[in-house]
């Protein structure tokens, strides 16, 4: 019998695959920049949040199965034990593969080894995922072991099997509880809707939820791609297990809510209060009341659409609070790039393709390997000319498939290469800040002057000649007039208001007051501008104001031809800008004749403030 | 190098001419162009290549933002691998040949200080250090953006001397200044300290909630402290279940013989 179904889905999977291999080479040659959207208010994202946080929860399948199993000996989810354990040692391999992405420093991966901080919940969490894959991988050895001849191995593994089970239950009960914690530190981020104390709790006790939603919804999609009977039963007994999970895991996070009085958040309206609402409706409410059903529970299909929903709305609830309930504080929406996405879906591919090759070669499910055999077996009898070494039992020789496969791997790789970006995304600035040119606005309306604060620092004496112009900043000061320094306007003249200095000083009779006694008054100054102005304008040992030399600014007139002028004339012989007249005098001034027409005439409606400076 | 140093910025005295971040590019070897900024970065300014920066509010004020160096920082605590140190003397350093990547310290930061090179194949996280390693060995007093600034805006000493000056300067001029010192207490106390004559809560991450006075580690450890009972306990739990439910089976065995069938509690595979 063929089986195309599983052909396609497989040929599928290569395909993402290959898309995957691509970005990662570009991943690891070019930086993380390059292949991500992520930046420095969200530094976490899709990696993170899918892989890595949803993934551990993905797996946690495996540690609520076996303390079902083999602690509280149900027996009637034994069928679902070996595929459950092996998806877990998936899944956090899948976790381990994701963050060799995610670290900018893969190499240094192992450093928790040896650089401890036992403050750090991910230090915890780096522990425990690596003592679970190890106890992990002592218990998907026994089904690796069971058909070889290693059988001493075999006996003495399966012994053990009993405290390797507890001591997996151990480890994922903390870093299911430690992922919670790592966002503890983070109360100014995550929105209030996800953010409480019991986010070690609440995670645990969703960890199981989704375990259990988990094995029904792989026990199901294993079915139908190997065209077997689902296993109703087992999976009933699951979804009333699920739904008394599922209603504890309600009656706690409602409760915490309460005890916080955020329970108004939940129906406020915003974007965080409904994503909450499609959140919970998924992975819990819905779930919880449908599989109380005795109807559902018979239903495959139904058992079908409520996992898989349940299991993305648990998903949704660690991308969440790892990542989508805190652009509401960091005000910068993060969206992946397509590029994280094909890891991610990448290394999903691969944990497929390794699941089905495990359960096809080795008894993972014996009662489905016995399936698998004899129609692997009816395949060899029926094409013994093209086939004589059928390792597969899709019915087309394995070469064939193969070829169909490899194909789809180089083909995905090669398009991917061609499209992933190969520089990282830039924002052209709006505006120059500060340096070189600028923009000053100038008085209320939108009247904007041309400002080259670069060509004034170098005339007032360089670096340390700030003080010169901005010290005259007060509180409340929208911004120094420029007639502050070009205040006559025909004549350079001195920075210093002399004549307003001898008018508040008290007229003809306080020269001394500056000057020092003595006849002939003396031109030099004895006193320096903080002897006065100390309080108003600069801390005490300021050496910026007394090496003030009076630098002279041009004339109002001068210094505003010079920086309108040539721009005028320039645009003004600009086709585009079809404004001819701009650098006639009549384009500002209204004294002309004709002028003052021609300038209006020539502005566009609506733009009638602009410009005239 | 002294004990406890400290950065005390007076807003009202930022004329925002930007000599901090100039210095500041200098001493540390940093590009003195800024790169174009990534897309969904924060507006401050401050980026791998900038550590400190002059945030320009309405109206003339200038704000300066830089490594806080909290008492209790939450990077140092989050770092599962301690590539960021607090020092004995009090700057927040970071050891880039121990560094993984995981960003969680730019995660936990609640100012949002620390940045990534995103463009390196070899990232690091970079942020101002306090001058550390130049104060260390002695080559300057004061950091480089202190010394930089022509209009004593920013001040360096212990952190009790800063505090001192920053009260004393509230007081003189009671009307001018908001009477608060940020940094005192916020999240345990910072090492840099700011008054201003505008509120300057847009500094932290808080969608204008106080970020408190409680240090940020202190959440986590609350959580983790438990972690060896728990570990503990749940082994207990699971190994008493097992024991008391197989004991039940075996008595029943017993009792009733035959009556209890399927009752095998061995490990299901071993069948």
């Amino acid at each position: 019998m063929r089986n195309n179904r599983m052909f396609v889905f497989k040929a599928i999977l290569w395909c993402v695959a290959g898309l995957a291999a691509a970005v990662a080479v570009l991943r690891f040659a070019l930086g993380l920049g390059v292949a991500t959207a992520l930046s420095d208010t969200t530094p976490w994202g899709l990696w993170i949040g899918f892989d890595v946080m949803g993934g551990v929860a993905l797996a946690a399948g495996g540690f609520v199965i076996a303390a079902a199993v083999h602690v509280f000996h149900r027996e009637t989810y034994h069928a679902a034990a070996r595929p459950a354990i092996l998806t877990a040692f998936l899944g956090y391999g899948a976790v381990a593969v994701g963050l060799l992405f995610d670290l900018g420093l893969p190499w240094n991966i192992w450093h928790p080894m040896i650089f401890w901080n036992i403050h750090s919940p991910l230090f915890e969490v780096a522990w425990c995922v690596m003592l679970y894959l190890t106890v992990l991988a002592l218990e998907v050895a026994p089904v690796i072991l069971e058909r070889t001849p290693f059988q001493k191995a075999y006996r003495f593994l399966s012994r053990l099997a009993l405290p390797i089970m507890i001591l997996g239950i151990m480890l994922s009960t903390l870093h299911q509880s430690s992922l919670g914690s790592l966002l503890l530190i983070m109360p100014f981020r995550i929105y209030p809707l996800w953010y409480t104390h019991l986010l070690p709790e609440l995670f645990f006790i969703s960890a199981i939820c989704l375990g259990l939603n988990m094995v029904m919804f792989e026990s199901s999609v294993t079915s139908w791609l190997y065209r077997r009977e689902p296993e109703t039963k087992m999976l009933g007994g699951l979804a009333k297990l699920a739904s008394a999970a599922l209603a504890f895991y309600f009656v706690v996070r409602i409760a915490d809510l309460a005890y916080q009085h955020k329970l108004g958040l939940i129906f406020a309206g915003t974007w965080e209060g409904n994503l909450f609402i499609l959140e919970m409706l998924l992975s819990t409410i819905l779930p919880m009341v449908l599989y109380t059903l005795p109807a559902v529970r018979r239903s495959p299909t139904g058992l079908w659409l409520i996992s898989m929903g349940s299991v993305l709305g648990f998903v949704l609830n660690r991308v969440n609070a790892s990542g989508l309930s805190q652009i509401w504080a960091t005000r910068s929406f993060y969206f992946p790039a397509w590029t994280e996405f094909a890891i991610s879906l990448g290394i999903v591919s691969a944990c497929g393709l390794i699941f089905f090759f495990v359960q096809e070669h080795f008894p993972v499910d014996p009662h489905g390997l016995n399936d698998i055999e004899e129609q692997r077996e009816l395949a060899d009898k029926s094409s013994p000319a093209f086939a004589p070494f059928t390792q597969v039992w899709l019915g087309e020789g394995w070469r064939k498939s193969a070829r169909v496969y490899s194909i789809c791997f180089v083909v995905a790789m090669a398009l991917g290469l061609t499209l992933a970006p190969k520089t990282e995304p830039a924002v052209t600035r709006k505006a120059d800040r500060a340096r070189g040119a600028n923009v000053l606005r100038v008085g209320d309306g939108p009247r904007y002057v041309y400002f080259d604060h670069k060509r004034h620092q170098d005339e007032a004496g360089k670096e340390k000649s700030c003080g010169t112009c901005h010290h005259l900043h007060l509180a409340g000061d929208v911004g120094t007039p420029c007639s502050e320094c070009h205040r006559r306007l025909f004549v350079p003249t001195n920075v210093f208001d002399h004549d307003r200095h001898v008018e508040r000083a008290g007229g003809r009779e306080s020269c001394a007051k500056c000057h020092g006694p003595g006849e002939p008054q003396s031109l030099t100054v004895v006193k320096t501008c903080q002897d006065c102005h100390q309080k108003d304008m600069m801390a005490a040992g300021n050496t910026v104001v007394t090496a003030f030399k009076n630098p002279s600014a041009a004339s109002y007139k001068d210094a505003m031809h010079k920086m309108c002028i040539p721009c005028h004339v320039t645009k003004a012989a600009d086709p585009k800008v079809n404004l001819p007249n701009l650098g006639r005098c009549g384009a500002c001034h209204d004294s002309g004749t004709q002028s003052e027409k021609a300038y209006k005439t020539e502005v566009p409606p609506g733009q009638e403030g602009i410009g005239r400076t | 190098m002294i004990q406890n140093p400290c950065i005390l910025t007076d807003v009202t005295k930022c004329i925002g001419c930007e000599q901090c971040v100039a210095a500041c590019k200098k001493i540390n070897g940093l590009p003195a162009e800024d790169a174009p900024p990534r897309p969904g970065n924060s507006v401050d300014g401050l980026s791998a290549d900038r550590w400190t920066t002059i945030i320009r509010r309405p109206d003339n004020h200038f704000v300066r933002k830089q490594c806080r160096h909290c008492a209790e920082p939450a990077c140092v605590s989050v770092c599962p691998v301690g590539a960021l140190q607090k020092t004995p003397e009090g700057p927040v350093i970071y050891d880039k040949s121990i560094c993984m990547g995981c960003r969680y310290c730019m995660m936990s930061c609640p100012y949002g200080i620390p940045h990534y090179e995103w463009n390196s194949a070899a990232p690091s996280v970079r942020k101002c250090i306090m001058c550390y390693g130049n104060l260390k060995s002695g080559k300057i007093s004061e950091p480089a953006c202190v010394t930089a600034c022509p209009q004593k805006a920013t001040l360096f000493g212990t952190r009790d001397a800063m505090l001192a000056e920053a009260r004393e300067r509230l007081q003189a001029e009671p009307g001018k200044y908001v009477q608060t010192i940020w940094g005192e207490h916020e999240v345990g106390g910072t090492s840099v300290l700011l008054i201003a004559d505008i509120p300057l809560e847009f500094l932290a991450l808080n969608q204008g909630h106080p970020l408190g006075d409680k240090p940020l580690p202190e959440r986590t450890w609350a959580a983790l402290k438990p972690v060896p009972f728990e570990f503990v306990g749940m082994g207990l739990l699971m190994g008493g279940v097992y024991w008391i439910i197989e004991r039940r089976k075996k008595l029943a065995l017993e009792a009733g013989g035959a009556a209890a069938k399927d009752t095998r509690g061995e490990a299901g595979h071993e069948k």
